[in-house]
Order: C-alpha cells, then structure tokens, then sequence
C-alpha cells in the first residue's frame, strides 16, 4: 500500500482490450478489493501539490476518478458554492467521459453522483439538464432499461419549466425493467456486450432504487405531459397508453391510469378530431372503471365528434370546476379551439369553393368572425385554401386547395421505420421468451396440460363434486319430482 | 290511416285489378286505395264495403264504413246495424259451436279430427276478425293481447302444430300462419302501429316453409311462396337489398302451380305482376348495373318483367344509362304503385313516406352519382336539366334543391365529389394513387410500430412483476409518488 495512486492507476491494465468478459469481471473485481483496503483519507488528498481529479483521467480510471469525486462531495458541505461548482464542472467532465464498463461495476457511487448532480442543478437553479441525460445515455447508450432515474429527470426537468431537457431520454422506448436476479442462474459477466441493457442494471447493481408500478405510471405520465406540451401528439398518445394499458392484478384500476384516460381523450380530440378507437389489449373491468369516473370526458367529446360547438361550448363552462381539479382547463380549451378548425376541415370534403357567408352559416359564426378564423387558419397553415377578399366581408370567397400530396414521406423515413418495427419485433419475441421461462408461467402451462389431457382415467374427468341426493337437499328433490307427475 | 298523402289516379282499371284478389287481404287493398287515391276512393270503398258484407267480419265493416263517414260519402257512410247485430250473432253462436266441436274432438283424443277442429276455429276467428276485445272492468285483469282479434287467430293457427301428423299438415299449418302474418302486417300499418313485428312473424314463418320436409314435388310448389314472401317482408321492414334477392329467387312456377292446400298466394297475398314490380324496383334501387342486366334482365326473374313491359323498360333504361328518362318512367306509375298495399306502406319514421318514394329516392340517388361518375367536373345547372329534383322538393330553384341533395350524398360518402358553390360546378377529386397507397402504408406502419411497443411494454411490466397491486394498507406512503397521487393504489377496484 506504498502508493495509493499507484493502486488506483492498476485498473486498466494494458492491453484491456484483449481480456475476454470474464477475464475483466476477474480483475476487476481484485482492484475494486484493493481500492476497498485504501484508507478513505486517500480519496481527498491530494498528490504532490495535485488534486487526484487532477491526476486521473476520467474516461480511463473512471472507478477511482468517481470514487474520489464522490468523497471530495461528501466532504464539501453545501456551504462552499466555489468548491460545489467546481465540483460540478468536475462531475460534467466525467459523465461526459467516463468508461462505461467500468461503472457497471460500481452502480452505488455512479447513483450518488448522479443524484447530487441533480440536487445541485436545482441548488444551482440550472435549467441545463443535458449532463445529467448524458450521462444516462453514456452508460446505456439505449437507455431502454428504466431506473428511478429516468423519472427525477423528467420530474426535475417539468419542476425547473424546461420540459425539452428530458427528451433525450424520454425519446428512448422502455425495453426492460431492472429484475431481480433468479439466485439459480448463473450472473451474466458484467462486462460483457448485450442485447439489453438490464443485464448489468439489475435490482442489485445499484444504479436505481427499487422500481415499483407508480414510478414507470408517473413516469409514463409526466413523459406525456412533456409530449403535449411539445405538441407531439403521437408520442403522447403512446406513452398515454402505456398507461392506460398498464397491466393490474385483480382488475384495480389506479387514479394515474384515470388520468392518462382523461388526457388521452383530449388528445384524440385535438390531434385526429375525434377520440382514438378503443385499444383493443384493454381489460374491460379496468376499462368500465376509469370510463365511470371520467363521465364528462366522454360527454366532451361526444359533442365534440358530433362538431356540436353550442354544446362543446356549454359543457366546457359547466365542467369548469372539473377541468381545473383536473388540471386539464387549458386542453379542454384548446380543444374548443380545434373544434372550430374541424368544423372548417370538415367543409373541405364537401366543397371546393364556397362564398365567406356559407362558411359562416355553417360555423353559426358572424362573417367577420369567420374571416378573422379563417385568415388565422391559414397563417397557422391548419387550413390548405385561399382566401379572396370581396367588399365585404361576406363576399369573400374560400378556395380549399385538393390536400396536398406531394408532402408524402420520402422513402428513406419508411425504411428507418422498418428498420424499427423489425427491432421491436425481434424485442418483442426475446420478451416472450422470456417470460416463457418464468416459473409462473411454467406452472400455468403445467397445468393447462394436464387438465386438457383426454387421455387419462375417464374416472378422472368425472365432475366429483355432485352432491348426492340425500345428503344436503334430498327430501326437497323427491316432492319436485312428485310435482311433475301429479 | 298511415298517411294521407293523396296520389293522382292510377293508369290501372280498379274494378279489374280488385278482382285479381281475394278476402282476407282483398277489403283491405282497397281500403288501402281509398285513404290514398281521392279519386277511386268512392268506388273502391263500394267494393270494399260491399264485399265486406258478404263476409262475417264485422269490425272491419265498422271500420270501412267509418272511413267513409270520414270521406264524407255519406250513401256508404250508414252502419247496416241489422247486418251488424245478425253477423255478430252468427259469428258468436259459430265459435262456440266450433269450440264445442272441438272439445269433442279432445276428449276423444283423435288427432286427425282436433287437428281440422282446430284449423275450423282458426280460420273463422281469421275470417270474422277474431274476438272482440270485452269491455275493460276494473275487477278482471287486462285481458292479454294475445287472445283479441287477429292475434287469437294466428295462436289458434300455431296450436295445430300440436296434432301435425305429417309434413304435409305441417305445410298447411304454415301457410295458414303465413296468410295470417301477412293480414296482420296490413291492418296494422293501416291503423298506424308497428307492423314489423307482423313481417318478421311472416319471414320466420316462410322460412319455416322450406324446411317442413315434404316431398319434393310440394317442396317445388312452395318454395316461390316462400321467397316471394320472404320479399315482401323485407319489403315491408324496410330492407330493399334482401328483398330484391329474395324476388329475384321466386320461380316463375309460381303463377302456373296454381293452389296448394287450398291456398292461392297470388290471389291471397300477391299476384305475379305485382311480385314483377316489387321486384323490379328493389333491384332497380339496390343492385349495380351489372347486376342488374346479368341477373334482373338475363335471368329467370325475367319472365315475371315480361308481365310489366314498363318496369322491364325503365331497368333497361337504367342498365344503358339513360337515366333520366328511367326516371321518367317510374315516376309515372308512381301512382300505381303508392296504391299497392305493400309498396305504399310506411317507410321509416318520417310522415306519409311510402316504400315507394324510398325506393325512388334510391333509384335516383344512384342515377346521380353513377351519372356525375363519367365526368371529372359537371355544372349543377346541367346536372339539374338532366335530374329535375322531385316535385315535393321545398327549394326555390331547381339548383338549390339539387345542392342539398348532391350535399347529402357527398356527406354519407356516395358520391366522392366536391362543390364548387361559386361557379356551380361539382369537381372531381385528383387522385394520386401512389401518394395515397404511401400515405395508407405509413399509416400502417406508424399503427403496427405503436401496437409493437405497447405490447411489448405489457410483456415487460409482467415479466417484471410491475402490476398494479390492489390497495392493501392504508396511508403506506409510496417512494417517488407525489403527495396529491398518494392514494394511486386501487381507487377503483371493480
């Protein structure tokens, strides 16, 4: 133990390139025991008139350059805002830099670091969260695995007013969930390349707390939220039926999934003009439950399918009190908003040209009213017509021009999504499988077998549990029997 | 009456034409013609009424000659009291000598004999009208619908079924259910209450008749009975497509089989010209031109066109695509037409709409867009010369009365034009087929991608044993959930 640093520049050895994924779990694990037997003093020091994060390089001694940086944290206090910032910067160069293997291994101090980083971006009152998603992205460049993690960044980005800040991460789909790893199966090498990343983000590697089903529904909720507030409703439908989807045992029905279910009419409304069709994987108890308590969504957008403005209008002033409990006022107006837009899209399909007045007559609007919508359609480029002024108001006359067609999608777009279902393909079938090795769904499978055999005893099959005459209600079943011969 | 619309007076000699029918349906023809032809209804309720009188039903007297009182003849408006009081005498002391006859007959439990005991009662109750509801009393329960009038006769019918021996009885039986169906279809469109309870008895009855497993030979007999049944009642609940398929089943053997178990549908119910214009105008009104000159014009149903040359012409006008004067045509037999008790039913909720006016309505629809379908633009002005909108049409100008109808049909989709409301034209939509078949693929895609990862999703929570868990302590908080969600644990467990 002459020289600590010396101790903590072992790891990498050379040539770590040739190691093969056992080989480097094997060292690995030995260096990580010898920086253990360090004295913690050490981590603070500094070498000869040099902090260590001076003297080790982040992306290659990134375990010990992490420890450091996490006792020099633990020691600094809140007090010093010079030293915190210089910290922090210290702490942006690694995220931005660290080995990505070799943090699998110490997931505990990873979380602490990333977790003062975020304290610290509100202490600091930052709005940039890029480190923080960074970092996410480095160590798993998918980010499919979801950790505790994902969900203080979108809550932290939407608590700072910058919702942009956790796309990154929320642009990302959630393959897998950190498992508990069954004691019976051999651990995977850490180290190793893989096909998911939850292999080395298990319950145990410590770069997440114990998920549990708020956090993915909150998750999935908020990164909603984020969506609709970037206007991209696609997105925001998805994650809203991830929530709404969610799978519960004994047909619960949680208050986030009523949530989602409120929000997802809205949008239905807003993007498409009616509310989306019916997913067709939803357990219809859980269904009927959120369907009855978010009554007035329904009545909502009924009116709004029937482009019944009068009475869209005067179900938006009666639920007031409900839109705001529910924190949906501004979408359920904005709704409104789109309703009139609907209504003009609508005429398109029935006309070509068509004076101002007629457009009027069908909105129930005044003329000038009308127009102002209409130009506003226009330079919102909601509306593809042109508009010629007459003398008044009333004379002016609406061209829809045929929708457009050469805004088609070029052929590059449609074999990246290819390319994209062919993954979620492949994930969705190596999801399958796994679940086909899980004990419970042995266990089902066992018996499902068993009971569809027809080959076994014919005795076997008979239904035993007849009860006999006689026994419970046997007097009772004479006098009917009477009953029908007399 | 169902509707008063009155109708100019048909191309078609009444005295001639009521004699194709006979009784029970025969009264009520004309009864049917009365309430809708100003013009015939004097001679028509003479007929009526007259051939009434030669029979034992006393309330539809009763009601024919109050329906002259409303017409205001008042030569037939007089009640024959005396006919009146002596008839229903008759009658009461006819069933209970029936019903006498018939408890002899089950006491000595031959089948053969309670069988036509039975059939004796039924068609008396069919042809007297049946019982007469009592006068309600506030000790007695109401009495059952199903023992007043023309119901009791069609029960009465049913219970023969009991004492069938063979199949042959079985058919008989049927027939017998089937006329009775048909008279109760009738009277009550004619008194105004729902008949389509009465059409959907005569559908399962005529459907009856096909599988009753007779020999083959009566099979033959009853089979265009029963589909020309079948037409009819969809006919008169409103479905023009089954109906036209139906008509165009009937074997033209129909007209020549002539009676079987006493029982002539094409003096009963409808005769073979009538089955011609049924089926012609539901064909006219449902089926592609192609069809319509493959099946209607070239095949078996042909036959029963050659006894309507008109209606053969104005489908042939149709199938050439000569439109309007098609139109023309129908339009001047729509008279005809409105007076044939079936066709001038009730169609739908609206008021006074008759069959025939939706058939036309259809037949029209489909001339307009299969005509605006060879242009790619066409003025409203010269779609109007060639479809001059119907006569009831409430628009000032013919062009205004034209939009509304070309509106409606671009709103349901029929017609995949659009209006040019300034310079009144209807313009064919460009249609791009390759940027649509992208467009649909993308679509598709964008579909199959979310499906894929919502399931995908689904499989991941389970597999991590993520469900929703139902609510089992109280106020536990739970980590990262905020203080307003606490209680997000099964609020509503179902």
């Amino acid at each position: 133990m002459a020289d600590p640093l010396g101790t903590m520049l072992a790891f990498p050895p050379d040539k770590v390139k040739s190691l093969s994924p056992t080989q480097y779990d094997t060292k690995l694990h030995s260096y990580l025991a010898s920086l253990e037997k360090l004295p913690p003093s050490v981590w603070t020091k500094s070498v000869d008139n040099k902090s260590l994060l001076e003297l080790l390089d982040p992306a290659v001694n990134s375990i010990a350059y992490l420890k450091s940086l996490v006792n020099n944290v633990e020691a600094v206090g809140n007090k010093d805002r010079a030293r915190l910032e210089e910290l922090y910067d210290q702490t942006s160069i690694f995220f931005a830099s660290f080995d990505p293997v070799q943090v699998r291994f110490v997931g505990n101090l990873w979380h602490m670091l990333w977790d003062w980083a975020i304290k610290c971006s509100s202490h600091f009152g930052l709005i940039d969260l890029s480190v923080l998603s960074t970092a996410l992205l480095r160590l798993d460049p998918s980010s499919a695995t979801f950790t505790t993690l994902h969900l203080s960044l979108v809550q932290q980005s939407l608590a700072l007013g910058t919702p942009t800040q956790a796309l990154p991460i929320l642009d990302k789909n959630i393959f897998a969930y950190p498992q508990t790893l069954s004691k019976s199966v051999p651990a995977e090498t850490v180290s190793d390349e893989h096909e998911l990343s939850n292999a080395f983000i298990t319950s145990e590697s410590g770069f997440s707390e114990k998920v549990v089903p708020e956090h993915v529904l909150e998750y999935y909720l908020l990164g909603a939220h984020v969506y609709i507030g970037t206007r991209n409703y696609q997105r925001a439908r998805l994650f809203l039926e991830h929530v709404i989807l969610f799978p519960t045992q004994q047909h619960c029905t949680s208050t986030l999934q009523v949530e989602a279910f409120k929000k997802w009419i809205l949008i239905g409304l807003l993007s498409e003009g009616k509310s989306f069709p019916y997913p067709r994987t939803v357990d219809a108890v859980v269904w009927k439950n959120i369907k009855s308590v978010a009554k007035a969504y329904d009545a909502l957008a009924d009116s709004f399918e029937k482009r019944d403005w009068q009475k869209y209008q005067a179900e938006m002033d009666v639920g007031a009190q409900i839109w705001a409990d529910d924190g949906n006022t501004r979408l359920v107006a904005e709704a409104g908003h789109a309703l009139v837009k609907y209504r003009v899209s609508d005429l398109q399909k029935t006309y070509a040209v068509l004076p101002v007045s007629r457009v009027a007559a069908h909105l129930g609007l005044s003329p000038e009213e009308t127009l102002s919508t209409l130009t506003q359609m226009m330079s919102q480029e909601s509306l593809n017509a042109t508009l010629t002024q007459g003398a008044t108001p009333e004379e002016g006359i609406l061209q829809f021009h045929q929708p457009s067609l050469t805004a088609t999608a070029p052929q590059s777009d449609l074999e990246a999504q290819t390319k994209r279902i062919e993954t979620l393909i492949a994930a969705v079938r190596d999801a399958d499988r796994r679940l086909q090795l899980t004990k419970e769904h042995v266990a089902v499978s066992k018996r499902n077998k068993s009971a569809a055999a027809p080959d076994a005893e014919l005795a076997d099959q008979m239904d035993l549990t007849w009860d006999a005459p006689g026994t419970s209600n046997g007097p009772n079943v004479g006098e009917d029997d009477e009953d029908i011969m007399s | 009456m169902a509707h008063n619309a009155g109708v100019s007076a048909p191309t078609f000699e009444l005295e001639a034409w009521s004699s194709n029918y006979t009784p029970p349906l025969h009264p009520l023809r004309l009864a049917h013609v009365a309430g809708n032809c100003p013009p015939l209804a004097q001679q028509a309720l003479q007929i009526a009424i007259t051939s009434t009188k030669n029979g034992k039903d006393v309330a539809l007297y009763t009601r024919l000659v109050g329906l002259a009182k409303k017409l205001g003849f008042n030569e037939l408006a007089e009640l024959d009291t005396e006919w009146v009081d002596r008839t229903e005498d008759a009658n009461k002391r006819e069933s209970s000598r029936l019903e006498q006859e018939l408890k002899g007959y089950k006491n000595n439990l031959i089948r053969e004999s309670i069988r036509m005991g039975q059939e004796d009662l039924a068609t008396h109750m069919l042809l007297t009208g049946g019982p007469a509801p009592l006068p309600a009393s506030e000790n007695e329960p109401p009495q059952s619908a199903q023992t007043v009038g023309l119901n009791a006769a069609y029960s009465a019918f049913g219970k023969m079924r009991d004492y069938c021996t063979t199949p042959t009885h079985v058919a008989s039986m049927t027939l017998r259910l089937l006329l009775t169906a048909f008279v109760q279809a009738v009277s009550a469109q004619q008194t105004g209450s729902a008949a389509t309870g009465h059409f959907n008895a005569v559908l399962a009855n005529s459907n009856r008749l096909r599988s009753v497993g007779v020999k083959d030979e009566e099979l033959a007999k009853l089979q265009p009975i029963s589909a020309s049944a079948n037409g009819i009642a969809f006919l008169g609940t409103g479905n023009y497509r089954d109906a036209a398929e139906s008509f165009l089943s009937v074997s033209f053997d129909l007209t020549t089989n002539g009676p079987i178990h006493n029982f002539d549908f094409t003096r009963a119910v409808a005769s073979a010209n009538d089955i011609a214009i049924y089926g012609g105008l539901t064909a006219l009104a449902t089926l592609t031109r192609e069809d319509l000159s493959r099946r209607v014009l070239g095949g078996p149903f042909r036959a029963f066109l050659e006894l309507e040359p008109h209606m053969r012409k104005a489908i042939s006008l149709f199938t050439t695509a000569k439109y309007r004067a098609c139109l023309d045509t129908l339009q001047r037999y729509y008279s005809d037409w409105n007076l044939d008790v079936f066709l001038g039913g009730p169609a739908g909720h609206t008021h006074g709409r008759t069959h025939v006016d939706a058939l036309l309505a259809h037949i029209r629809q489909k001339s307009i867009t299969s005509h605006v379908a060879s242009y790619s633009q066409i003025t409203l002005s010269s779609l109007a010369a060639t479809f001059p909108p119907p006569p009831t049409s409430q628009a000032t100008t013919p062009e205004a009365a034209l939009e509304e109808e070309i509106t409606t049909l671009i709103q349901t989709a029929a017609l995949p034009f659009r209006l040019d409301l300034v310079s009144g034209t209807l313009v064919a939509p460009a249609s791009d087929a390759r940027a649509k078949t992208h467009a649909d693929a993308s679509a598709a895609a964008d579909e199959v991608e979310r499906t894929l990862l919502l399931r995908l999703h689904r499989v991941n929570v389970a597999l991590a044993g993520l469900e929703v868990q139902p609510e089992k302590r109280q106020g536990g908080g739970v980590p990262g959930v905020p203080e307003g969600w606490r209680g997000s644990r099964g609020v509503a467990q179902g």
